[in-house]
């Protein structure tokens, strides 16, 4: 017997030991490094190696670095928020009022097929000055001249990365509406509910896990993207990765940018902490 | 059996079918409930028993028919709104919701103050044995207490019926029968009207006041256990209901409520007619329930008919013992059921041994069935 679990347990290290290795090499150490880089200084071309706050003390006192970070959870809310809403009705949609599920599922992550930067570059032909949406409506003679808030702002950040992560919401969703059994809503009709509250008190209830997962795998990367901010975001839509990049690339300040990457972190884990509390106290409260 | 039904009538159910595409799931259905009384819809798996009782519910609309409760046309009631709650067949217990909240949920509506839920949850839960755990999570129930949390949840809204779905088909042999009467005492506690989907025929008679037999969508017999059992309308119901013997028999002469027969096997007898069937003919079909037969290795003197056979099979249930006679002229072998007083099995393939059966345990079947005439 004791012989036999130590071989279960050699068999479930050998197993788990390519994704150990890989998790510890490319991603403990980076983050090690990153975390010692962030206690050093860069003075010109060199880096002055003794340990120091100083560069969280110069980032705390930096009103611009406040600003982005604040700016970054705000507009990542937004996005995770914008993302949810729009996905869940078509992940309720697939769950239960289809029965083409499969080819539904293939359709949503046709968008996929393309390039994440095609899909960017596209809202901005769709949002721009002499774009899609402007021709259009200057056509049929809703406007006279083109609109200019639909591109460079936080909105069209929002609006390309709500569209580029709809799927990652749509399916954590749509795995916890389709695990739950048909019959509590029909349970929930027979103890009085209209569709609406039965939809409350028991459909949303059931599907927050999904919901908290769908969140998460949409603020975080949202949080870190730089991509999408830089060429949509114009001056209003910049976030912290783009500080962050900069402080890697121009501005040559690689202690800075570590430095900013954990701040950014920290408050990134923060926040989607207490979303995640909130979240599951609200699931808890309704009755 | 004690009956504590009154002669309210509390469902009125007329000429309801219901269709799914081609497959006529429910056909014709006319049915009055009482008040009080303990029903069973009994019938094989695809009958439709399941679909009345959604119809009824509110689940699904009828194509054409019309269901009354309590004197009200539920044409257009929704399900939210009828005076029925449902027991479902997975019991349905919200699993993010603890015993007292599931327990609550229908009564979690504007107008009733917290204090009186509270009281109603603990009444309801004290009824079906499980005061006290109204904190305990849904997740940590067992089956059978699943299925009172379930009974609860429906009876504390004091629906005018009570709709269970396959209630204990989920719960194991001994628990089925403990529940099987603690529900029948429940029900005669309260007084509401219970109507029970089963495909078990032991169930249905045990909790029953009136049973409904199902076959293809029509209600083939309504009719209490006992007289079920003993006044089957049709061989499908017959066979369905307890073990029988078939036996077809020819029809010599019709006088009064007596019928005198000539059998394969057993040769003359004289049944009383049965009036739950309406046809008869030149060929009878007859049928015995095992029980009903004694075997004796010498001919047996005080019976009505005999006949002498070959056992051919032996088969042990414990509380009972079957013997299987193959009898000159008759296809299938006779089952011959021997309650086990002695815990002896008297006889042993290749024996030949004798039946009897008075004239009074054979049951009239009426005109052969198509299928079974040569």
């Amino acid at each position: 017997m004791a012989i036999q679990l130590k071989s279960e347990a050699s068999k479930g290290m050998a197993l788990s030991a390519p994704a150990t290795l890989y998790v510890g090499l490319l991603v403990a150490v980076p983050l090690g490094i990153l975390i010692v880089y962030s206690f050093w200084t860069q003075s010109y071309v060199d880096i002055d190696r003794t340990l120091t706050w100083a560069n969280y003390i110069e980032a705390f006192q930096d009103p611009l670095v406040r600003h982005l970070i604040v700016r970054t959870i705000i507009i990542a809310g937004l996005v995770t928020i914008a993302t949810v809403v729009l996905a869940y009705p078509i992940a309720y949609f697939i769950a239960f009022r289809t029965k083409k599920q499969t080819l539904w599922l293939l359709l949503i992550t046709i968008p996929f097929w393309s390039s994440y930067l095609l899909r960017v570059f596209s809202w901005k032909l769709i949002l721009g000055f002499n774009g899609v949406l402007n021709s259009a409506l200057m056509t049929i003679g809703i406007i006279n001249e083109p609109l200019t808030f639909l591109l460079y702002n936080e909105i069209a950040v929002v609006l390309t990365l709500a569209h580029a992560w709809a799927p990652f919401a749509i399916l954590p969703i749509y795995v916890s509406l389709q695990k739950i059994d048909r019959s509590l809503h029909e349970a929930a009709t027979d103890l009085g509910c209209n569709m609406y509250q039965a939809f409350i008190r028991v459909t949303l209830p059931l599907t927050v896990p999904g919901i908290i997962a769908a969140s998460l795998i949409i603020f975080i990367p949202t949080v870190g993207d730089y991509v999408t901010p830089a060429l949509v975001g114009g001056s209003e839509g910049k976030m912290i990765a783009n500080l962050i990049q900069v402080q890697f690339g121009a501005a040559n300040n690689w202690p800075m940018g570590a430095t900013l990457s954990l701040l950014s972190m920290l408050s990134v884990g923060f926040v989607a902490m207490l979303a995640v509390f909130t979240m599951n106290t609200a699931g808890r409260r309704i009755r | 059996m004690m009956e504590n039904r009154s002669d309210k009538k509390i469902i009125e159910i007329t000429g309801v079918t219901k269709r799914f595409g081609s497959f006529v799931a429910v056909c014709d259905l006319n049915l009055d409930l009482y008040q009080g009384e303990f029903f069973s819809l009994l019938g094989p798996s695809g009958c439709g028993k399941t679909t009345a009782l959604r119809i009824i519910a509110g689940f699904q609309d009828p194509d054409k028919g019309e269901i009354v409760i309590d004197g009200k046309s539920m044409r257009d009631v929704s399900a939210n709104k009828r005076p029925t709650n449902m027991v479902f067949q997975s019991y349905a217990i919200f699993p993010h919701l603890n015993v007292g909240n599931n327990v609550a949920f229908g009564l979690r509506k504007s107008g009733i103050s917290r204090s009186e839920i509270d009281d109603r949850v603990s009444e309801a839960l004290e009824m079906v044995e499980l005061d006290g755990l109204e904190k305990r999570s849904a997740e940590e129930l067992s089956g059978g207490q699943r299925q009172r949390v379930a009974l609860a949840r429906a009876l504390v809204l004091r629906p005018k019926v009570l709709l269970l779905d396959e209630p204990l088909s989920a719960l194991d042999k001994k628990l089925r029968e403990t529940m099987q009467l603690e529900l029948r005492r429940l029900q005669r506690s309260i007084g509401i009207t219970f109507v029970m989907v089963t495909h078990d025929q032991y169930e249905a008679m045990t909790m029953s006041d009136r049973i409904g037999v199902m076959f293809d969508g029509k209600l083939e017999q309504i009719d209490r256990p006992e007289d079920l059992y003993a006044r089957p309308c049709s061989k499908d119901v017959a066979s369905f209901i307890g073990g029988m013997n078939f036996l077809p028999a020819s029809l010599k002469e019709e006088s009064g409520n007596v019928l005198d027969i000539s059998t394969p096997g057993f040769g003359d007898m004289r049944i009383e007619i049965n009036s739950n069937v309406s046809k008869h003919g030149p060929k009878l079909l007859t049928g015995i329930r095992p029980e009903q037969l004694e075997i004796s290795a010498k001919k047996p003197s005080d019976y009505d008919a005999m006949a002498q056979g070959k056992v051919v099979d032996v088969a042990f249930y414990g509380e009972s013992i079957h013997y299987f006679v193959g009898l000159d002229g008759i296809d299938e072998p006779i089952t011959v059921a021997v309650p086990n007083y002695f815990h002896t099995m008297d006889y042993q393939r290749g024996d030949t041994v004798w039946l009897g059966v008075q004239n009074a345990s054979v049951i009239d079947l009426g005109e052969i069935p198509d299928n079974m005439k040569d």
